[in-house]
């Protein structure tokens, strides 16, 4: 502002703010959209890790641990990883059909690619964990 | 012993919610909530609008707290959150191309006697109010008004002149010359 607009009368004017009879109310109504962003960005960053620990969990299961190379103790303990696999597996696909994600391709994705997506995903929830537990404090 | 948060200054309640402390950011809210309303209402937003975006501006301010580096007031800073987030508003809506006068309007009086600085804001036109609140209410310099209104420098001093002249006029008390009215130069 130039010297010329300074004019001290005005500025003591603006300065001097008068109190909203409902500042209270206000306030509560910026710690409420506060509280939810959080909730929301909480919630988005679970939903993230609770996905990506599905479909990280459902690939490590369909590794062929029963393949023959190097057995070491015997069939039955081979027959037995691979019944946990089957059930684990049929467990997972329940839960991504109960999301809509039945069709999802995860067969294209590379082992390292899915691994890399599963553990962004769970350093996520764990970030969120670690933002909630200091806001909390 | 804890302080408690009535006693924290601004830049350490600002600190703190910059660490994600929503209870000191709750403080900085209660302490300067009316002031950045007021200033919205001043630059000519309607009661809802202004809190709407108020409230908007400290969720803006909350999630850019790690930018406040105390150089300025807390206040200041927000308000010029709150000022720009107004301005992207009325530059959607084009309004501040509309040069409504309204000049006839009397100047109100509060309790004391005093013209109300809210009351004569009500007698300049639009952009003159804008421009003015921005620069006295907002602290913002004459080229920062022009580049956010994308109005051209002399036409942000004109505005911003004649409503110093108009509100200069409005403000004086009854009874008493033009001429009285304090001006630094």
């Amino acid at each position: 502002m130039s010297a010329d607009e300074f004019d001290p009368e005005i500025e003591r004017l603006f300065a001097r703010s008068p109190q909203m009879p409902d500042a209270a109310l206000f306030t509560a109504q910026v710690e409420q959209k506060l509280q939810k962003g959080s909730q929301f960005r909480l919630l988005a960053l679970s939903f993230a890790g609770i996905i990506g620990g599905v479909v990280a969990v459902r690939e490590t299961m369909s590794v062929n641990l029963g393949s023959g190379e190097g057995v070491v103790a015997g069939n039955a303990l081979g027959q037995g990883i691979r019944g946990v696999s089957l059930n684990t597996q049929g467990a997972v696909q329940t839960v991504l059909d109960q999301l809509g994600l039945a069709n999802l391709e995860l067969g294209s994705m590379g082992g390292m690619q899915m691994f890399w997506i599963a553990a962004g995903a769970l350093i996520a929830v764990a970030a969120a964990g670690v933002m909630k537990l200091s806001q909390d404090i | 012993m804890t302080q408690s948060l009535v006693d924290r200054h601004d830049v350490e309640l600002a600190a703190l919610a910059a660490a994600g402390g929503r209870r000191e950011f709750g403080e900085l809210v209660r302490r300067h909530g009316s002031a950045v309303r007021g200033l919205l209402r001043r630059m000519g937003a309607q009661p809802s609008l202004a809190d709407d975006i108020a409230q908007d501006a400290f969720i803006q301010a909350f999630e850019r707290c790690a930018e406040f580096r105390g150089e300025g007031t807390f206040a200041a800073w927000v308000k010029r959150i709150a000022a720009r987030l107004y301005i992207k508003r009325v530059a959607r809506e084009a309004r501040y191309v509309a040069e409504v006068e309204n000049e006839d309007a009397a100047p109100a009086t509060d309790h004391a006697g005093l013209v109300d600085l809210d009351e004569a804001l009500k007698g300049l036109s639009e952009p003159e109010r804008l421009c003015v609140s921005l620069c006295h209410g907002a602290g913002m310099a004459h080229p920062e008004i022009a580049t956010a209104l994308n109005l051209p420098l002399g036409t942000v001093k004109s505005h911003v002149k004649r409503g110093l002249d108009k509100l200069r006029a409005r403000l004086q008390p009854p009874g008493q010359s033009l001429g009285s009215a304090q001006h630094v130069g």
